[in-house]
């Protein structure tokens, strides 16, 4: 099957898609954890405002495929842009973190809300009831908890959103799977180089899983004695 | 003596459903008030209008001469100064007990960690909980819990705290290191208002015993008042079914 010619030849060229897709990756994890984290309080609002734009962007994402996203944000938006603003071009890059980063972020807000309504109600208003404003009540008492519930969720939403950098190769994004469809493509070796990237795959969600249990277990403070 | 807390004409409604119907009390400086009743009677909810954890619908407050129903005064301001202790402790789970009594000083007072720390192990000796101060709030038994809780609502240096069915989630073998430390808080001057089925700290403890039933305070007086010679036949009524 020609797997050393594949390791041998493909290795460099799938170590530069490996680099976009772990920037892109880590960039739009972070991004969306801010997004997802804005969203989630818009939609707990007192403003009715607030609570639709955080409704309509999330009905908005979870309505629609990646794939038709990243669409949109790299070849539809720019040619809208360019009736106002002619020459406007996104890289591929950005608009992957674009895309990525607003998918992410919607997942996140709901994953969010739903740790922070499991924080019992009782933790909240022993909070106020000391005096604490409610700005303080959530970044000390709310917010911790809530994360530590939706640890496993937010591990299943990154390692989601690492495996939908792939999707980006619509848009020519130079990623790992792009890198290897173009190798795949020009030596014919579909096997080898495809079964080599889905190992790339398998090694960095295997990282990613492996920090995960460490942080998990840092946050355990019902188990530490 | 002084008039720590006013009520004046207190109603609390959940949409149709009206919980308080007019509730009228003064309460002095260091008195220990023990209200008690059936459930669902409003005990609890005239509690929690007492520091805004319910919005009252109608009606005043005044604690200190402060309008704390007034929507202009800075509740978080009056709360600082008034300690509260829940039936289900509500200890801050993702905290250590140390850090649990520490959380508010630090927070609202700027006071420094150092001060607050030794101010936190001076309020768990007083619980009888010195050794604890490192666990977590799960590790503790629900008597140990709830004295925590109380030592947390006193690193704010509150005059007057509140008592939310302190002991009704407890074993009860538990209750009594509890109502121990609720004495020796009322022995010491502490304004405290005691929402409880614990007749006997009831009968102790109380300078004054509140008996509200259906939203109004039905009948109030001394201990030996109320317990001794009850006057209307709905507290009669009360009393014959815990008191047997």
């Amino acid at each position: 099957m020609n797997f050393e010619k594949v390791l041998s030849n493909a290795t460099p060229l799938l170590l530069e898609g490996l680099k976009i897709t772990c920037l892109i990756s880590v960039v739009s994890i972070a991004i969306g954890i801010v997004i997802g984290l804005v969203m989630c309080l818009f939609g707990m609002s007192r403003f009715k405002a607030l609570r639709g734009i955080s409704a309509a962007y999330i009905w908005l994402i979870r309505g629609t495929p990646m794939l038709v996203q990243a669409l949109v944000v790299y070849f539809g938006i720019p040619q809208m842009i360019n009736l106002f603003w002619p020459g406007f071009t996104l890289s591929s890059i950005t608009a992957g973190i674009i895309t990525l980063s607003l998918n992410a972020g919607a997942y996140l807000a709901e994953i969010f809300r739903g740790g922070i309504s499991a924080v019992p109600k009782g933790q909240v208003e022993a909070a106020r009831s000391l005096g604490l404003p409610y700005s303080k009540t959530f970044f000390k008492i709310i917010l911790p908890q809530a994360v530590k519930i939706a640890i496993p969720s937010m591990v299943n939403q990154f390692i989601i959103t690492v495996k939908d950098t792939s999707i980006l190769s619509v848009i020519g994004l130079p990623e790992l799977a792009n890198k290897a469809k173009v190798y795949a493509g020009s030596s014919y070796l579909y096997f080898g180089t495809y079964t080599l990237l889905a190992v790339y795959y398998l090694v960095i969600i295997s990282i990613l899983m492996l920090i995960a249990k460490y942080v998990e277990k840092k946050f355990n403070y019902e188990r530490k004695s | 003596m002084k008039e720590k807390v006013k009520v004046r004409n207190l109603h609390k409604s959940f949409g149709s459903l009206d919980v308080l119907k007019g509730i009228d009390i003064d309460i002095s400086e260091g008195e220990v008030v023990c209200v008690i009743g059936p459930s669902g009677g409003g005990k609890s909810t005239f509690l929690r209008c007492l520091n805004r954890l319910e919005d009252a619908t109608k009606g005043e407050i005044i604690v200190d001469d402060i309008p704390i129903t007034d929507k202009k005064t800075d509740i978080n301001k009056i709360r600082e100064r008034i300690g509260m202790v829940f039936q289900s402790f509500n200890l801050f789970s993702h905290l250590t007990v140390r850090k649990n009594v520490m959380l508010a000083p630090v927070e609202l007072k700027k006071m420094s960690k150092e001060k607050a720390s030794a101010r936190a192990d001076e309020l768990l000796a007083r619980v009888g909980l010195a050794d604890k101060a490192e666990s977590y709030p799960h590790q503790l038994s629900g008597g140990q819990q709830q004295r925590v809780a109380i030592a947390r609502a006193l690193a704010m240096d509150p005059d007057i705290m509140l008592f939310d069915e302190p002991t009704s989630a407890l074993d009860p073998e538990m209750v009594g290191e509890v109502l121990l430390v609720m004495k020796e808080l009322a022995k010491a001057g502490m304004t405290m208002i005691v929402v409880t089925h614990e007749m006997g700290f009831a009968k102790d403890v109380a300078d004054r015993v509140l008996f509200i039933a259906d939203g109004v305070i039905c009948e109030e007086g001394t201990p030996e008042e109320l317990f001794g010679s009850p006057r209307q036949e709905r507290t009669k009524d009360f009393l014959n079914s815990v008191l047997t």
